[in-house]
């Protein structure tokens, strides 16, 4: 059965990405996602290739391929490809379905008009980016 | 008021405040306060609470994550965010080398500064990107 706005509000809401953020900012942006279901071994993202969106794993899970070697596992709650919606650069890495595969796609158009009027969405994804580099510079000092 | 008008100047030459009419820079201007650091002078402490913000002005600093160097900051870069969104001590030191000037804000006002400037926050947001693409590894 296809998600509600209500549901994918609430996917959203549990994404790191989007952590603190209240119902006036995730309602629009449920209202955006698009439920996208992936076979087996389909391409959500190919390595090089210009973004177009974010995807959050609803259900399943996709597997994270960088120059041909395997670099992790999404399960539900997690996210890829947020860079390419702030610079709209290559991806720099490929994800795969494994098995059968729920996501919620953000377009970049969609999630950058949202971000333009929405300074609460600004600040999560400034916080939720801060996390990522600081588990970067923590990877490297261990 | 003259000093006030040459910061406002030199902060409009910043990126990250490239977006901003004079009067919203003005208004950021007086936010900020500009310090000088001698050098040698930690200006960030790694792991220790007490956090700020801080945008380089004159001068370069060292990012130091116990006591090696990653990277040299100059005119324009800005540190200390991170820890600010956070809520965590810093994860680095960061060490002024030679003479440096700063402005900086304190923890608790940064998150109304990002609220109050938007274009800031997405500034800040392209950067944050930045740093995360020339890691050139895919991390979570």
């Amino acid at each position: 059965m296809a998600m509600t706005t209500d549901e994918k509000a609430d996917a959203l809401g549990r994404v790191a990405l989007f952590d603190g953020l209240g119902s006036a900012s995730l309602l629009p942006l449920g209202e955006a996602a698009t439920e996208t279901t992936f076979a087996d071994g389909d391409a959500l993202v190919i390595q090089g290739q210009v973004g177009t969106g974010l995807f959050v794993v609803v259900s399943g899970v996709v597997r994270i391929v960088q120059h041909g070697e395997d670099l992790a596992r999404l399960g539900p709650g997690d996210y890829l490809g947020e860079l390419a919606v702030i610079d709209r650069e290559p991806r720099s890495a490929s994800a795969f379905a494994v098995g059968p595969t729920r996501c919620l796609a953000l377009a970049s158009w969609d999630l950058f008009r949202r971000v333009d009027a929405d300074s609460s969405l600004s600040h999560a994804l400034l916080r939720g980016l801060a996390l990522r580099i600081r588990a970067l510079t923590e990877q490297h000092h261990h | 008021m003259a000093d006030n008008e040459a910061l406002i100047d030199e902060l409009s030459g910043l990126a990250l405040f490239a977006d901003l009419p004079r009067p919203e820079l003005a208004a950021v201007a007086h936010t900020l306060e500009e310090e000088w650091h001698a050098d040698g002078q930690r200006i960030l402490r790694e792991g220790l609470s007490g956090t700020g913000f801080y945008i380089v002005l004159e001068g370069e600093v060292a990012v130091r994550i116990a006591g090696e160097e990653r990277a040299r900051l100059r005119r324009g870069a800005f540190f200390g965010e991170g820890a600010i969104l956070l809520g965590e001590p810093p994860g680095a030191d960061v060490v002024a080398t030679g003479r440096v000037r700063v402005v900086n804000l304190a923890g608790p006002a940064f998150h109304e500064f990002l609220m109050r400037h938007p274009r800031v926050m997405y500034r800040m947001l392209q950067e944050q990107t930045r740093r995360l693409r020339s890691a050139n590894r895919w991390s979570r």
